[in-house]
C-alpha cells in the first residue's frame, strides 16, 4: 500500500509519523519547496531503528511521485499570516487545492482522497469537483479532530481515561460546528448523565474554539499533533478497511436535508472511502444547527464559483 | 516495575500473562500448585520476548510465598466447567480451592488488590472479600469486562464495523443473570437502537449470554481462554497505569444501586487504589427489576457459602 501526503508542513509530517509508528503503509511526502520533503523523510526514517518501524518513507518535490497511491492526503495550503484576511487565504488555498487535485486525477486516479487544508468543507468540494472522483472517494478531515478534542475535554473534566470517551461533533469545521452531547458517551454512558448541562456547555464552547486556543498559546503556529493523528486514523481505516464509524466531512446528497455540499456527519470509513453515511435521528434543534453550519459553507462555495475560481 | 501474580497457570492464567506481557504492564509471577507447570509456561513466554520486544520479568513458581510484594494478585485457580454443567455447580469445589489461597494472600501480599476469575465469579469475589478482610475497594471480579467484550464483538459483526468503537455495559451476574441495558450499547456513541432493530439487539444479547457455553461445547475439553485473559489484562492494566478507566466488574456493594453486603457487576472506575469509584447510573424500571432478580440469585448463592 502506498500513501502520499501532499504538503509536508507540521500537519503532514505529524500524519506521516503516526502512520509510520503504526506501520500502516509506505509513505511518499511531497512538498513544493525543493528539498523540504526529502529532508523530513530522511529525519523520520533515521529514527526507525529506534522506533522499530520498517515502512519506506520518501520525500519529493515532484508531485508525479504520488503515482498509483492508494490514499492521498492533502495538507498543502497557506497558513494565515498576520495582516492576512480569511478571504485572501481562501483564494490562495482554492488555487492550491485546484492545482493539486489536477495532479491527483492524473497520477493517482484510483486513490481515496483525504483533504485536510482549510477551509475544510469548501476545499473538499473543490477537490471533488476538480478530480471528478466518485463521491465516496473524497473525504474531509474535521469531525474526527473536533470529536477528539471534545472527547479529551470530557475525559479531563471527569478524570477518566480518554479511551473511555466517545463523542460526535457534526457540521462544518468552524465556529458553527455541532457537538452532540446526546451521542457523546463515557463507556457508553451519555455524558449528560455524568456532568451537569452547564459544564457540558462549557466543554462544547471550548471544543468550538480549541484550534484557536492553541494558536493563542503558540502565537506563530497552530495545532498539528491532533490534526495529524486524525488524518492518520482516517488513512488507517482506508488502508486496513477498518470500517470505523467516525464523523468526517462527506459529500451529501439529501442526507440530513443537505444537498450538494460537504458537511461533517458520521460515516463508515473503509477501503472505498465513505462506505456509508449514517443518518441519525436528530432533534429539530440539532438539525437547525447543522443546517446553519452548512449554509455558511454554501455561501463561500457560491462566492468562489461566481468568481470562476474552480 | 511493579508485580502482578497470577495464581493458577491453566489456559486462562497463561493467556492473561501473555496479554499483560505484550502490553508491558508489570512483572509477572505465575503460580501453579503443580510443580513445573508455572515455571514452564513462564520460560516459554520469556523466550518469546526478544521477538515480541517486551522486557518485563516473567517467572513461575509452585511456592505461593513467591507472590510477596505483588500489587495485584489474580486468582484463576479452580475447576472449570465441562459441557452441560453450570458455573454454580463449581461453587463447592472451588471454594475449597480458593479458601487457602486467600489465607496465603493475606499472609504474603497483605497490601495487594485481589482479582477473581475462578467460577462462579460473583460469589467467589464476595467470598474473597469476606475472608481476606480487605477493603472492598481492593477486591473485584472480572466477568463483566468479559461479557462486555463479547457483546461488542457481536454488535460489530452485525453492523460490519470495527469492534473497537463499540461499547456496552453489563450489569448483575454472569450468564443467565447478566443484565445488558440496550440503551448503553453504543457504536461511536450512537445508541445501538438507532442502528439495529430491537429483535436483532435482543438476539445479540442472548448470544452474548451463551457465548462462553458455545465455545465450551465446541472445544469440549477446554473453556474459552483468550477473551477472559484479555479481560484480566485490561483490568490489571487500568490499575497499574492508574487510568481511571470505566469497566464493568463484580464488586462488593455498600448501598450503591440499593444493594448492601452483596457482590454485583456494576460499572466502576479502576485506578491504582483498585476501585476508585462505583458509578451509579439512572436505570430504567425494567433494567432495575432485572438487576434485582440477578442480585437475588447471587444472594442465595452467597448464603449457601455460610460466611
Amino acid at each position: 500500500m502506498k500513501v502520499s501526503i501532499i504538503g509536508s508542513g507540521n500537519v503532514g509530517i505529524a500524519t506521516a509519523l503516526y502512520l509510520a509508528e503504526k506501520r500502516v503503509s509506505n509513505i511518499v511526502l511531497i512538498d513544493v519547496v525543493k528539498g523540504w520533503a526529502e529532508g523530513k523523510a530522511m529525519d523520520i526514517v533515521q529514527a526507525s531503528p529506534i522506533r522499530k518501524y520498517d515502512v519506506f518513507i520518501n520525500g519529493y518535490s515532484d508531485i508525479s511521485m504520488i503515482k498509483d497511491s492508494d490514499v492521498v492526503v492533502v495538507t498543502a495550503g497557506k497558513p494565515r499570516l498576520p495582516g492576512m484576511s480569511r478571504e485572501d487565504l481562501l483564494r490562495d488555498n482554492v488555487k492550491i487545492m485546484k492545482n493539486v487535485s489536477e495532479s491527483i486525477a492524473k497520477y493517482a486516479p484510483n486513490a481515496v482522497l483525504i483533504t485536510v487544508t482549510n477551509p475544510l468543507d469548501v476545499l473538499a468540494y473543490v477537490a471533488l469537483k476538480v478530480t471528478g472522483f466518485a463521491l465516496k472517494r473524497v473525504i474531509g478531515m474535521a469531525g474526527i479532530l473536533d470529536s477528539s478534542r471534545f472527547r479529551y475535554f470530557i475525559a479531563d473534566e471527569l478524570g477518566v481515561s480518554p479511551r473511555n470517551v466517545t463523542a460526535l461533533v457534526l457540521g462544518g469545521h468552524g465556529d458553527l460546528m455541532v457537538p452532540l452531547p446526546r451521542y457523546s458517551t463515557v463507556h457508553g454512558i451519555p455524558v449528560s448523565e455524568l456532568l451537569p448541562k452547564a459544564k457540558i456547555d462549557k466543554l462544547i464552547e471550548r471544543t468550538r474554539k480549541a484550534g484557536g486556543e492553541i494558536v493563542s498559546y503558540l502565537k506563530t503556529g497552530s495545532a498539528y499533533w491532533s490534526p495529524g493523528s486524525s488524518a492518520a486514523e482516517m488513512v488507517e481505516c482506508v488502508v486496513r478497511n477498518r470500517n470505523r464509524i467516525v464523523p468526517c466531512s462527506a459529500y451529501l446528497r439529501g442526507e440530513y436535508g443537505i444537498d450538494g455540499l460537504f458537511s461533517g456527519v458520521p460515516i463508515k470509513i473503509g477501503e472505498n472511502g465513505v462506505e456509508e453515511i449514517i443518518e441519525l435521528s436528530l432533534t429539530t434543534e440539532e438539525k437547525q444547527a447543522l443546517h446553519l453550519s452548512a449554509d455558511k459553507v454554501r455561501e463561500v462555495i457560491e462566492k468562489i464559483e461566481a468568481e470562476n475560481l474552480i | 516495575m511493579e508485580k502482578v501474580s497470577i495464581i493458577g497457570s491453566g489456559n486462562v492464567g497463561v493467556s492473561a500473562a501473555f496479554y499483560i506481557a505484550e502490553r508491558g504492564f508489570a512483572n509477572i509471577m505465575l503460580i501453579d500448585i503443580m510443580d513445573g507447570k508455572a515455571q514452564g509456561s513462564a520460560l516459554d513466554l520469556a523466550e518469546a520476548s526478544p521477538l515480541r520486544g517486551y522486557d518485563i520479568k516473567i517467572e513461575g513458581s509452585s511456592n505461593i510465598e513467591d507472590i510477596k510484594d505483588s500489587k495485584i494478585v489474580v486468582i484463576t485457580a479452580g475447576k472449570v466447567r465441562k459441557p452441560n454443567t453450570l458455573r454454580l455447580e463449581l461453587l463447592e469445589e472451588n471454594v475449597k480451592i480458593v479458601d487457602p489461597i486467600i489465607e496465603d494472600i493475606k499472609k504474603y501480599a497483605p497490601d495487594s488488590i485481589i482479582i477473581v476469575l475462578s467460577e462462579p465469579v460473583t460469589a467467589l469475589t464476595y467470598y474473597a472479600w469476606k475472608k481476606s478482610g480487605f477493603d472492598r475497594k481492593k477486591v473485584l471480579g472480572v466477568s463483566g469486562k468479559l461479557d462486555v467484550t463479547r457483546v461488542c464483538e457481536f454488535v460489530a459483526q452485525a453492523l460490519k464495523v470495527t469492534p473497537v468503537e463499540v461499547s456496552a455495559l453489563v450489569l448483575g451476574g454472569h450468564h443467565k443473570f447478566m443484565v445488558i441495558p440496550p440503551e448503553f450499547i453504543r457504536v461511536c456513541g450512537i445508541p445501538i437502537t438507532e442502528l439495529l432493530p430491537k429483535e436483532e439487539v435482543d438476539k445479540i444479547i442472548d448470544k452474548a449470554r451463551e457465548a462462553g457455553t458455545v465455545i465450551l461445547s465446541l472445544l469440549k475439553k477446554q473453556t474459552s481462554m483468550y477473551s477472559p485473559g484479555a479481560a484480566i489484562a485490561e483490568t490489571v492494566g487500568a490499575i497499574f497505569n492508574d487510568t481511571n478507566a470505566i469497566l464493568c466488574v463484580p464488586v462488593c456493594l455498600d448501598g450503591e444501586y440499593g444493594f448492601k453486603d452483596t457482590c454485583l457487576g456494576v460499572p466502576v472506575q479502576l485506578g491504582s487504589n483498585g476501585i476508585e469509584k462505583v458509578i451509579e447510573l439512572e436505570l430504567s424500571l425494567d433494567i432495575k427489576d432485572k438487576l434485582k432478580a440477578s442480585a437475588q440469585v447471587i444472594d442465595k448463592t452467597i448464603e449457601s457459602l455460610g460466611i
